[in-house]
């Protein structure tokens, strides 16, 4: 049945028909309505796993514990609880815990500005925890692809075993579009849990899940690792390869609008939706596996053009990315403070590609007190 | 005769033998209460299939690599949310928490509280020695006042956090506080805490003699032990609250099987203050020590007689491994060897062993 869906719903639907079973969630705008439409799922469907948790710390952690009981479970926050949700997210990636969490950016840093819409995790994301790991990350801009990328965020985890993130943005979690939420769940195919769920066998040997180095196979099996370099790197190699194998497998991305432009514009979620009145005079190269970076994709297509500019609703999270991958300058638009409009889109423009500066012009702090708008929304 | 092995004791079956000796510093009270634990999981037939560990991180959490059963060494602090998880998703098994008292009532106590409040059908067992251990001994949230740690030289100036208190905010959530020192006390209460359908909590006082007992004058885990044998009793009969160094069960007050008073002691406790009266029916109770006489639900098929047969055949064996060198010792506890050939070898007659 065809009917207006939000963004947010289809995140939880998205991830119902890729077998999700678990949510845990602390309220947080703009991601609430996960919560609360979790909740509602969980009292029609009694096996559904449902836990409102004390803070963002307890919910990351639960969907851990979910996880290796053998659910396929996921979380919501937005910036400030992913924040918090970063050490659970390095031990998931240590342990190997198939897991979804869904960042809906607003602005920050720390409580910024509720909840106006944001894109400052985009590096929260790719190094938020400490130590080194290959996060695979996925970003949509419209209703349906919201909940074909939860689904594909839930495949690559089972694929990967790890902690994939799906990221949204205040609008495109609080947009509504008509969907047909039958006909998505008719094309959705479910990767199977591969890691036996704890308990599971009485005969094998128990097994250790442990945040510390731990010789997991062998002679030494049990022991601890925590001084042996070498077999740091046989596990770190072996999970950094597993997650890019399965990372290539999504090499998602639109490469679009005037591909006979000169300029190509990279931006991505709900900025390119902003943008798309600019379709006639550039072409547009939106990622939308965020992490790990699209180098090969981006190469090729950036060869066309002779000016490449992102806009991004950060500092140029992404442009510096891009610009390490491409070895080429980048020019940035950072639409920033919540400003995402075509005017702030058509300004930018205007300044960089005449070799203006990345900064916008900033207007002197007001003398009188003026009345202001009301809040989220001015 | 038979040749007896040193390692046939049933709840050895619970340890993985052939990584130990473990890390823990001798002395040090978590090698007790895995024993303890592993004896109470054999006793209720908790086997890999039907229970899961999981632990804190630090000494403590080591616990969850020793014993031969799936288990989860989280984050520090981060043992609830994992465990209440793990019970929601799968409601037939144990989860069993083991984690010190830094994890637990510290950085996880933000966690403790709303576990608690939403009474999750996990068990505790904290391994309360006072202290950091691990980073060197630094005040924990129950260190108590005026001990000189290495954070707190001038002795702690704050207030022990109250377990008791936080626990027993929830009228559906059990508590025991024991100490290493009494272990068939212990052991009560870690059955009694696995059996309660609810959350329950088992306060373990602990020595941590390298990085605390010695600072604070004590010359060796021994002392430590005897302080608790001679410091700490077993609460009133009834009581609804125990007192500083009081031993003992507080049952919730929705507690359905449990009639209220105090059962027999037993020889562990060396006082009884056993004054008290039973509380009005419905109110918790204090029951400190079981009696051999109460009636124990079907859980175990060994006889009382049985278990004392048993206990007087493993003390007797161990009598008789104080006599082995060290390295002989540890062959046979790894099974490596059996204890009447040790004993030959030591010339030594094995016939000692059905004296």
């Amino acid at each position: 049945m065809r009917r207006l869906v939000q963004g947010n719903e289809a995140v939880f639907r998205g991830a119902i028909a890729a077998g999700a079973s678990y949510y845990a969630g602390y309220p947080i705008s703009p991601s609430t309505e996960i919560l609360n439409v979790a909740s509602g799922w969980a009292a029609e469907h009694p096996e559904f796993g449902f836990l409102q948790a004390e803070d963002e710390i307890a919910s990351a952690n639960a969907v851990i514990g979910a996880s290796l009981a053998g659910a396929k479970a996921f979380t919501a926050t937005s910036g400030p609880g992913f924040s918090l949700m970063q050490e659970a997210i390095g031990y998931a990636q240590k342990v190997g815990v198939p897991s979804v969490f869904v960042d809906v950016q607003r602005v920050g840093p720390a409580t910024g500005m509720p909840t106006m819409p944001g894109q400052g995790d985009i590096a929260q994301v790719r190094y938020g925890s400490s130590g080194d790991y290959t996060p695979i990350a996925f970003y949509p801009n419209s209703v349906p692809e919201a909940f074909n990328l939860a689904v594909a965020a839930f495949n690559a985890a089972e694929e990967s075993r790890s902690p994939v993130i799906l990221l949204s943005d205040t609008f495109v979690a609080h947009l509504n579009e008509v969907v047909d939420l039958d006909e998505l769940e008719a094309a959705v195919t479910v990767a199977p849990r591969d890691l036996a769920p704890l308990a599971s066998d009485g005969a094998a040997d128990p097994r250790f899940f442990a945040g510390v180095l731990m010789y997991e196979h062998g002679p030494n099996a049990g022991e601890p690792a925590t001084a042996d370099a070498d077999e740091y790197l046989r596990q770190f190699y072996a999970a950094k390869h597993r997650h890019q194998e399965v990372a290539d497998r999504y090499p998602l991305y639109e490469h679009g609008w005037n591909t006979d432009a000169s300029t190509l514009i990279i931006g991505y979620g709900i900025v390119s939706r902003v943008a798309a009145p600019l379709a006639p005079d550039y072409a547009l190269f939106r990622p939308i596996r965020i992490h790990p970076m699209l180098t090969d994709e981006l190469r090729a297509i950036a060869d066309r053009y002779e000016t490449i500019v992102a806009l991004e609703a950060n500092d140029g999270q992404y442009a510096d990315m891009a610009e390490l991958a491409l070895r080429r300058e980048v020019k940035r638009v950072p639409l920033l403070g919540g400003r995402i409009s075509l005017e702030a889109v058509n300004a930018g423009l205007a300044r960089v590609l005449g070799d203006g500066p990345d900064e916008p012009p900033i207007p002197p702090a007001p003398a009188e007190r003026a009345d202001r708008a009301p809040l989220g929304i001015g | 005769m038979p040749e007896a092995a040193f390692a046939e004791l049933d709840f050895k079956s619970k340890l993985k033998m052939d990584l130990f000796p473990t890390i823990w510093c001798p002395g040090c009270g978590i090698g007790t209460i895995m024993i303890e634990l592993a004896m109470v999981l054999d006793e209720l037939g908790l086997d890999q299939a039907n229970t899961v560990i999981v632990t804190g991180i630090g000494c403590t959490g080591r616990m969850g690599s020793y014993m031969k059963y799936d288990a989860v060494y989280t984050l520090h602090g981060r043992t609830l949310p994992v465990a209440e998880a793990i019970k929601t998703v799968r409601p037939e098994l144990n989860v069993i928490v083991v984690a010190g008292d830094g994890d637990t009532a510290s950085i996880g106590g933000n966690h403790l509280i709303h576990a608690i409040r939403r009474n999750a059908r996990v068990t505790v067992l904290c391994n309360n020695n006072e202290i950091y251990g691990l980073t060197g001994g630094q005040t924990g949230p129950t260190t108590p006042s005026g001990t000189k740690t290495l954070s707190s030289p001038g002795g702690n100036p704050n207030t022990p956090i109250n377990l008791q208190g936080i626990v027993r905010s929830s009228p559906h959530a059990l508590y025991a506080r024991t100490t290493v020192y009494h272990q068939p006390q212990m052991r009560t209460a870690i059955r009694e805490a696995i059996q309660h359908d609810g959350f329950a909590f088992v306060d373990i006082t602990s020595q941590c003699i390298e990085n605390n007992g010695r600072r604070i004058g004590f010359a060796n885990a021994n002392e430590m032990l005897t302080f608790y044998r001679k410091t700490y009793k077993r609460a009133p009969k009834g009581a609804d609250r125990l007192g500083p160094f009081e031993l003992g069960i507080l049952y919730p007050e929705d507690h359905a099987d449990r009639t209220n008073g105090q059962a027999d002691g037993s020889s562990q406790t060396d006082g009884d203050a056993s004054a008290g009266e039973a509380p009005a029916a419905g109110a918790a109770a204090a029951v400190a020590v079981p009696t051999t006489e109460a009636p124990v639900p079907a859980r175990s098929s060994v006889s009382d007689d049985e278990k004392a047969r048993k206990r007087a055949e493993s003390q007797k064996k161990l009598a008789l491994m104080q006599r082995l060198d060290p390295e002989v010792k540890l062959q046979v506890a790894k099974g490596e060897i059996t204890l009447a050939d040790a004993l030959r070898a030591a010339g030594i007659d094995p016939a000692e062993l059905e004296a």
